[in-house]
């Protein structure tokens, strides 16, 4: 797998034809890990505003409760449950634990990450 | 993949694939912690710049935040290593890669660490 070349390999990503649960498993982390780089970044960067005094940040805070930012919001939660709860069974795996039963361990842990975004979605939309 | 256990890529060595395992463990357990004080101790959450001062004088709370940025920060730039090591770049572009990832990963961490500083500093 290791010695094709790299256009090889991106376009694999997109292959329908390779898509078993180890797949999607490894698809959904590496998608979820750009997203939460992504955030990271906007995070570090937005509270540099912290540093600007009270003003600038409590701007900021009231541009943080428009709906594109919930939204955006919203999809960091998405990205961190799954990618830290697939995480659990990678960092399991690693120490031997539950290889066998990978495909039912994943599964479970992405129904928790799907009751974890419908509580958060309720309390983010729902709410207040 | 599924069906056998994870493993350290080939030219990522034991260290560092130990290192991401176990740090992104700790961000889990810390993220956890995060996700509790910020929306169940302090009610309603961080949401003003004074809520922030009051929290960073608890003293327990920077040192938590500052490992925080380092297992989250080193967790992202070598996940980013694997990623681009699947992509197969000679020795030499690999070299550039791990060049840029350290001084990125340094420069977040200084430039956070003096974030929380100077946070604690006009709260004390």
């Amino acid at each position: 797998m290791n010695n094709r070349s790299a256009p090889a390999h991106f376009w694999r990503w997109f292959d329908p034809r390779h898509h078993q649960p180890g797949t999607w498993a490894f698809i959904l982390n590496r998608v979820t890990a750009l997203g939460l780089t992504l955030y990271l970044a906007l995070h570090l960067v937005a509270l540099s505003q912290l540093a600007m005094g009270p003003q600038a940040y409590d701007n900021f805070i009231v541009l943080a409760k428009t709906p594109v930012i919930k939204v955006g919001e919203m999809l960091v939660i998405a990205a961190g449950l799954i990618h830290g709860l697939n995480g659990i069974r990678i960092a399991l795996s690693s120490f031997g634990i539950g290889v066998r039963n990978q495909k039912q361990i994943f599964a479970g842990l992405m129904a928790v990450a799907a009751i974890g975004i419908f509580i958060f979605a309720f309390s983010i939309f729902g709410g207040a | 993949m599924i069906g056998e256990s994870s493993k350290p890529k080939l030219r990522e060595g034991v260290w560092l694939w130990l290192l991401k395992i176990i740090g992104g463990l700790l961000v889990f357990v810390v993220l956890g912690i995060h996700f509790v004080i910020n929306h169940l101790v302090a009610p309603g959450g961080l949401l003003s710049y004074q809520d922030v001062i009051n929290y960073y004088k608890v003293p327990i709370v920077p040192i938590m935040e500052i490992g925080f940025l380092i297992f989250v920060v080193s967790h992202c730039f070598l996940g980013l290593r694997s990623i681009l090591l699947d992509l197969n770049p000679s020795d030499r572009f690999l070299n550039w890669i791990d060049g840029i990832l350290l001084v990125g990963g340094i420069g977040a961490c200084i430039y956070g660490a003096w974030l929380i500083i100077l946070l604690t500093s006009r709260g004390a």
